[in-house]
C-alpha cells in the first residue's frame, strides 16, 4: 500500500494473517469430507448399516481439528522453544520425549490392524496413531536443533549432528511404519537443506539415504515383494489393490463419471476412503478433477512457501518449510503410489483421506503455519 | 532471533521448484493413464463389474401331425434370496416356508447363508410366485422361467421324452431334436458390486434369447391314444409284463404311434410308476437301484429291445423264397408234425401235423416244416442277401436315441439246423421296428423306408426351417413278390391263424407269432401280431408284442384282436372306407335302409313295423300308447342293425 507524504511518521504496525491459506485449508477439508462420503457410503452401509458412518466420524474430528488450528494459529510459535514459566521445560523437549514414549508404547501394546502395529486404542473415541504426532515432533525438533546453531549445518558434521538427535525417533517409527519414517526423514532433510549454505554433502547424504533404504528393503521381505508387485501389477496376485486403483483412475477418463458414480468404490478397491481415495477422485471427477486437486495442493504449498520466506525469523521459516515438506511428500508419494509410479506404501492423502490422527495433525501444523503468518509484521 | 537469510529463502524456493516439477511429472503420468490407457483399463474394469446372467431361451414345442401341441412350456418361477438385502429374515423365513411348503429349518438355512444369491426353490407355479411377490419382501427375488410341460402326461412318453433341469432333452425326441428345440440363450449384462450384488437401475445390456424351433411329428395323438388303450387293455387282461405297439404308414415310414405300455408321466418322470413301485413296496431303494429302475422305466423297448420274432418272420422267408423263385403258391408240402434236419427233429406247433398242404395252406397254418423246407431252398447266402436287403443287419435309422441292432449268426457258422430255425424266426433277435420295416417293404411294393417321427421343423412364427427327409431304398423287393405276399397275408387273416384280426370290409393282412422267450421251457412267451390294412393298398401297418402273457399265449388268439380293435378304430378315422364283398354283406348284414315313419303309431303297430325292418334293438321310452318322437328320424338312411328309439306319450 502506498504511503502518502503526510503519513510518513505515522507507522501502523499490523499483523498479517494468511486468509487465502485458511480458505485453501477449509476448502480441502470440505472437499475431503465430500469424497469420504462418496467413497465410504457403500461400505459403511454394508458393514454398519449407516451410510454416513465414516463421514460423521471424520467430520467430527475435522471440525475439532479446525478449532485446534484456529486456536494454535493465535499462539506465537516461539513459545514451543522457550521454557514454560513454572516447570522450566521447553514444550518441544517435552513433545519429543512424549513421542519417543508413545512410539515405544505402541510397539509394545499397540493395536494390530491389517498386520501392522501402529495404533493406540482410545476406547470409544477410536484409535490414535502416534507416528502422526511424531511428524510434528520431527518438524519442531529438527527446527529447534538447527536454529540452536544454524551455521554448523554448512558442514556435513553439522548435518550429522541433527540426524543423531532425530535418529532415535525415526528409528522407532521405521520399525513398524516405513512410509511415515520416510516422510519424517524427508522433512528433516528438507529443513536442514533450507538452513544450510553448502549443498555438496546433500548429494552424499542422498546416496547414504538410498543405501539405507535399500538395506531396509532387503531386510524386510515384504518390502522386497512390494517392488515385485510394482513391476508386475497386472499379473501379481497381490497387485490387486493397486490394479483396482488403476482401473478406477483410467476408467475416469478426461471428465470422470460424475460425483458418486464410481463403480470401483463398490468393494473393488478395499477401503476406498483411505489411502486409495485419489483413485476414486480420478474415476469420479476425471483428469480435470484430479488436476484441479493437484493445483490446489500446489497453491497451498505456494502459500506456505510465501510464509516461509517472509517469516520473521529462521525458526518460522524452517517450521514452514517442514510443514510444506510434510504435505508435499505425502501428496506426491500418495499420488505416485496410486498411479503405480512407485512401489506401494501406505501414505494417506493429506486433508482428504479418512483418518482422524492424520487430519488432526495436519490441521495442527497448519495452525502453526498460520501462526507464523500471523507474526509477519507489515506496515500500513 | 536468527534472521531468515537470502540463501534460506533461495533454498525454500529450490524445494518448491522440486515439488512443482514432481507434480508436473505425476500429472503427466495421470494424463497418460487417464487418456492413453483409459480405454484398455476401463474395459478391464467393466469386465470385472459386469455379470452375465443367462436368460433361458424358450424351448420349441412339439406338435403332432394335426398340429396338436404335445410338448410345450409353461411359466414357472424361481424364488431366491439375496442375503445382504434381507431386512426381516424371520418374516422371510415364515412366508417362504408357508407358501412354498418347505420346512422352516430348510428355508432358514438358505436365508441365513452368507452368499450373494441363494436359490430357495425353482419350478414354483406362477400363482404361488405371484402371491409371494405381493408380500413385497426385501431381499426376495422372483425370477420367471419356463418349464417343460406335456399336456397329455403319459402319452407316448418314451417317444417324446422329457427335459432336465437346464431344459435339455434327456430321452426320446427331446434329445434327438435338441439342436432344433433348444434355441439360443440370451444374456442380461448387469453391473454388480464386488460382492456380486446387482446394482439397481444400472444400465443393462440385454441380448434377447432366441426361442427354439417347433418340431412337427408324424405321430397322431388320436391314433396313439387308441393304440395305448388297446395295449393297456390287453396288458391288464393278460396280466402281461408290458405291451409294445407300433403303428406306421408302410408307404413312407411315418410313425403314427409307438406304445410301450406301461407308459410313465412325462410331467413327473422321476417318480416310479405304480407297476414298478409295487414290486419294491417294502424296500428302501438305494440311489443306484432307483436310477436303474428309472432307466428301465424310460426305456423305449420298441427300438431298444430285441426278441426272437418267431412265426411273423415267415413273411421274410416267404418274400425271399418268391424273390428267388424257389416256391410257387401251389407247391405241395407234407407236414407230419415235425421235420428232421440233419440229426435234429424240429417240431411243428401242431403236434399231429398239418398233413398234405399247398404253400398257401402252409402259411395260413403257419406250418414250420413248410418254411424249413423253403428256407433250405433259398440257402444261406441268398437268405442273408435278402436279410440285408430288408434292412435286418442295420438299424432302421428311426429318429429316436438308443436304437438297438439285430443279433444274427455269423454267416460262416450257419449250418442246416440254424438255417431251419431262422426260417421260422428263431435263433436270432431283431427289434420289433426292424420287423415292421422289413414287412413294410414286402407289402408296399418293395420300398425299404426309414421309420420316423420328425416331419418338419418350423420357427415360432411358422416358417419352415427344415423339412426332414429320410432315406428310401426302392425295389428291395419286386412288385410281383410284394403282391403275392400281400395276398398271402390277407389270406392268413381271412382264413388262417390270424383270423381274429379279421375286420369285414377292411381287408386286413397279417401274421401271428408266438415266441418262446430264452431260456426255453420256462413258459414265458411273447405273443405278437403284425398286421396291415387295407391289403390292396396298405395305409397302415402295426405290430403288437405282448410280453409274458398269463394263460393263453398264442399270438393268433390274444395279439391279433388287439390289432383288429386298433384298426377298427383308426381306419375310419384315417378315412379308409370299408369295401364289403357280397359274402361279407350277407354274413355281417352290411347295407343300409330308409327308416320308416313311426310317429302316430300305436305300440303294437310300431312293434310290427319294427320287426319288418333290420333294426338291432328297440328302446321304448315314456308311458303313453302313441309314438310322438323317434330316433333316427323318418326318411333317414341308416346302416343295417341300427338301434331304434321311440318315445310314447
Amino acid at each position: 500500500m502506498r504511503r502518502t507524504a503526510g503519513e510518513v511518521n505515522k507507522k501502523t504496525i499490523y499483523r498479517y494473517y494468511d486468509y487465502s491459506l485458511l480458505f485453501l485449508i477449509l476448502f480441502l477439508v470440505s472437499f475431503g469430507l465430500v469424497m469420504i462420503y462418496s467413497t465410504s457410503s457403500y461400505n459403511a452401509q454394508r458393514m454398519y448399516g449407516n451410510a454416513t458412518y465414516y463421514l460423521e466420524r471424520q467430520a467430527l474430528l475435522a471440525g475439532a481439528g479446525i478449532l485446534v488450528m484456529l486456536f494454535v494459529s493465535k499462539i506465537d510459535y516461539r513459545i514451543y522453544f522457550n521454557n514454560l514459566p513454572i516447570i522450566k521445560v521447553k514444550p518441544i523437549i517435552f513433545l519429543y520425549f512424549l513421542c519417543i514414549g508413545l512410539q515405544i508404547y505402541v510397539l509394545k501394546f499397540g493395536e494390530v490392524i491389517n498386520g501392522a502395529k501402529r495404533w493406540i486404542s482410545l476406547g470409544s473415541l477410536g484409535r490414535f496413531q502416534p507416528s502422526e504426532l511424531s511428524k510434528i515432533a520431527v518438524i519442531l525438533f529438527t527446527t529447534y536443533i538447527v536454529q540452536l546453531a544454524p551455521r554448523k549445518l554448512d558442514k556435513f558434521t553439522g548435518f550429522l549432528r541433527v540426524v543423531l538427535f532425530i535418529a532415535p525417533l525415526l528409528g522407532l517409527i521405521v520399525i513398524e511404519n516405513f512410509s511415515t519414517a520416510l516422510v519424517a526423514g524427508v522433512i528433516m532433510v528438507a529443513i536442514c537443506f533450507v538452513a544450510s549454505k553448502k549443498k555438496g554433502y546433500f548429494v552424499i547424504s542422498a546416496f547414504l539415504l538410498i543405501a539405507l533404504g535399500a538395506l531396509l528393503i532387503i531386510l524386510e521381505p515384504y518390502r522386497f515383494e512390494r517392488i515385485n508387485i510394482w513391476q508386475n501389477v497386472e499379473t501379481h496376485p497381490k497387485g490387486y489393490q493397486i490394479l483396482q486403483g488403476l482401473y478406477a483412475i483410467a476408467s475416469g477418463g478426461v471428465f470422470g463419471k460424475g460425483l458418486g458414480e464410481s463403480m470401483q468404490k463398490l468393494g473393488f478397491i478395499p477401503e476406498a476412503h483411505n489411502d486409495m481415495i485419489f483413485s476414486v477422485i480420478c474415476e469420479e471427477l476425471g483428469l480435470f478433477g484430479a488436476f484441479a486437486l493437484i493445483l490446489l495442493f500446489i497453491l497451498l504449498i505456494w502459500r506456505i512457501f510465501i510464509i516461509a520466506i517472509n517469516a520473521p525469523d529462521l525458526t518460522g521459516g524452517l517450521i514452514a518449510t517442514g510443514v510444506m515438506a510434510h504435505i508435499a511428500t505425502q501428496v506426491l508419494i500418495n499420488i505416485a503410489v496410486v498411479t503405480n509410479t512407485i512401489p506401494s506404501t501406505g501414505i494417506p492423502l493429506p486433508f482428504i483421506s479418512y483418518g482422524g490422527s492424520s487430519v488432526m495433525v495436519i490441521l495442527f501444523e497448519m495452525g502453526i503455519v498460520l501462526s507464523i503468518s500471523n507474526q509477519i509484521k507489515g506496515e500500513k | 532471533m536468527i534472521r531468515n537469510r537470502t540463501y534460506n529463502r533461495r533454498n525454500v524456493f529450490v524445494a518448491v521448484v522440486v515439488i512443482i516439477l514432481v507434480s508436473v511429472l505425476l500429472t503427466v503420468r495421470l494424463a497418460y493413464l487417464m487418456i492413453y490407457r483409459s480405454e484398455e483399463y476401463a474395459a478391464m474394469a467393466k469386465e470385472l463389474h459386469e455379470r452375465e446372467r443367462p436368460i433361458k431361451a424358450q424351448r420349441g414345442s412339439i406338435f403332432d401331425r394335426n398340429g396338436v401341441e404335445i410338448a410345450t412350456n409353461k411359466p414357472v418361477c424361481t424364488i431366491s434370496v439375496i442375503y445382504s438385502q434381507v431386512k426381516d429374515p424371520e418374516r422371510v423365513i415364515d412366508v417362504l416356508s408357508d407358501e412354498l411348503g418347505l420346512s422352516k429349518e430348510k428355508v432358514r438355512k438358505r436365508v441365513e447363508k452368507v452368499s450373494s444369491i441363494e436359490r430357495i426353490k425353482s419350478n414354483v407355479d406362477k400363482e404361488v410366485a405371484d402371491k409371494i411377490r405381493e408380500y413385497k419382501l426385501e431381499g426376495v427375488m422372483v425370477d420367471e422361467d419356463y418349464k417343460r410341460y406335456y399336456p397329455y402326461d403319459s402319452l407316448a412318453s418314451k417317444v417324446i421324452g422329457f427335459t432336465g433341469g437346464d431344459n435339455q432333452g434327456i430321452i426320446g425326441l427331446e434329445v434327438k431334436y435338441e439342436e432344433y428345440l433348444k434355441g439360443i440363450d440370451g444374456t442380461i449384462l448387469t453391473l454388480t458390486t464386488a460382492y456380486g450384488v446387482e446394482i439397481e437401475n444400472a444400465a443393462e445390456d440385454r441380448i434377447e434369447p432366441q426361442a427354439g424351433n417347433d418340431l412337427y411329428l408324424s405321430l397322431d395323438v388320436n391314433i396313439q391314444k387308441y393304440a395305448e388303450q388297446a395295449a393297456l387293455k390287453v396288458m391288464e387282461a393278460k396280466n402281461a409284463n408290458n405291451v409294445k405297439l407300433i403303428v406306421m404308414n408302410p408307404q413312407n415310414g411315418e410313425l403314427y404311434g409307438m406304445v410301450n405300455a406301461p407308459e410313465f408321466n412325462l410331467n413327473d418322470p422321476y417318480t416310479l410308476i405304480d407297476e414298478i413301485a409295487r414290486e419294491y413296496e417294502d424296500q428302501t431303494l438305494s440311489s443306484e437301484k432307483e436310477t436303474e429302475l428309472l432307466n428301465g422305466m424310460w426305456r423305449n423297448a420298441c427300438i431298444s429291445d430285441t426278441y426272437e420274432p418267431g412265426s411273423a418272420f415267415k413273411i421274410v422267408t416267404t418274400t425271399a423264397a418268391f424273390e428267388e423263385g424257389v416256391v410257387s403258391l401251389d407247391d405241395k408240402f407234407f407236414c407230419p408234425g415235425y421235420k428232421k434236419v440233419e440229426d435234429r427233429i424240429i417240431r411243428c406247433h401242431k403236434a399231429g401235423g398239418h398233413g398234405s398242404q399247398t404253400f398257401v395252406d402252409g402259411i395260413k397254418n403257419s406250418c414250420n416244416p413248410v418254411f424249413i423246407d423253403i428256407g433250405a431252398r433259398v440257402g444261406v447266402d441268398k437268405t442273408y442277401y435278402y436279410y440285408e436287403k430288408l434292412g435286418l443287419f442295420s438299424k432302421t435309422g428311426v429318429d429316436l436315441p438308443g436304437e438297438a441292432n439285430s443279433i444274427m449268426h455269423k454267416k460262416d457258422i450257419i449250418k442246416a439246423v440254424e438255417l431251419a430255425t431262422m426260417s421260422f424266426g428263431q435263433s436270432f433277435q431283431i427289434t420289433p421296428l426292424q420287423l415292421l420295416r422289413a414287412t413294410s417293404a414286402a407289402i408296399n411294393g418293395g420300398k425299404l423306408v426309414t421309420p420316423h417321427f420328425g416331419v418338419s421343423v418350423k420357427s415360432w412364427d411358422g416358417r419352415i426351417i427344415k423339412t426332414l427327409d429320410y432315406e428310401e431304398t426302392p425295389e428291395v423287393v419286386s412288385k410281383e413278390t410284394s403282391e403275392i405276399v400281400k395276398d398271402l397275408l390277407e389270406q392268413v387273416v381271412s382264413d388262417g391263424t390270424g383270423k381274429r384280426a379279421y375286420l369285414p370290409g377292411l381287408r386286413v393282412g397279417g401274421k401271428t407269432a408266438t415266441s418262446e422267450k430264452l431260456p426255453r421251457r420256462t413258459g414265458k412267451y411273447i405273443s405278437s401280431f403284425i398286421g396291415f390294412a387295407p391289403a390292396q393298398n396298405p395305409q397302415v401297418i402295426a405290430i403288437v408284442l405282448i410280453d409274458e402273457p398269463t394263460g393263453i399265449y398264442y399270438g393268433g388268439t390274444i395279439a391279433a384282436p388287439v390289432i383288429a380293435e386298433l384298426f377298427d378304430n383308426i381306419l375310419p378315422y384315417m378315412g379308409v372306407e370299408p369295401e364289403y364283398t357280397e359274402e361279407e354283406k350277407q354274413e355281417y348284414k352290411i347295407g343300409t335302409f330308409v327308416v320308416p315313419d313311426f310317429i302316430g303309431k300305436t305300440k303294437s303297430d310300431a312293434k310290427a313295423l319294427f320287426k319288418a325292418y333290420e333294426f338291432d334293438e328297440l328302446y321304448s321310452l315314456g308311458e303313453g300308447e302313441v309314438v310322438t318322437e323317434q330316433f333316427p328320424l323318418p326318411g333317414e338312411t341308416v346302416d343295417l342293425n341300427t338301434s331304434l328309439v321311440l318315445y310314447f306319450d
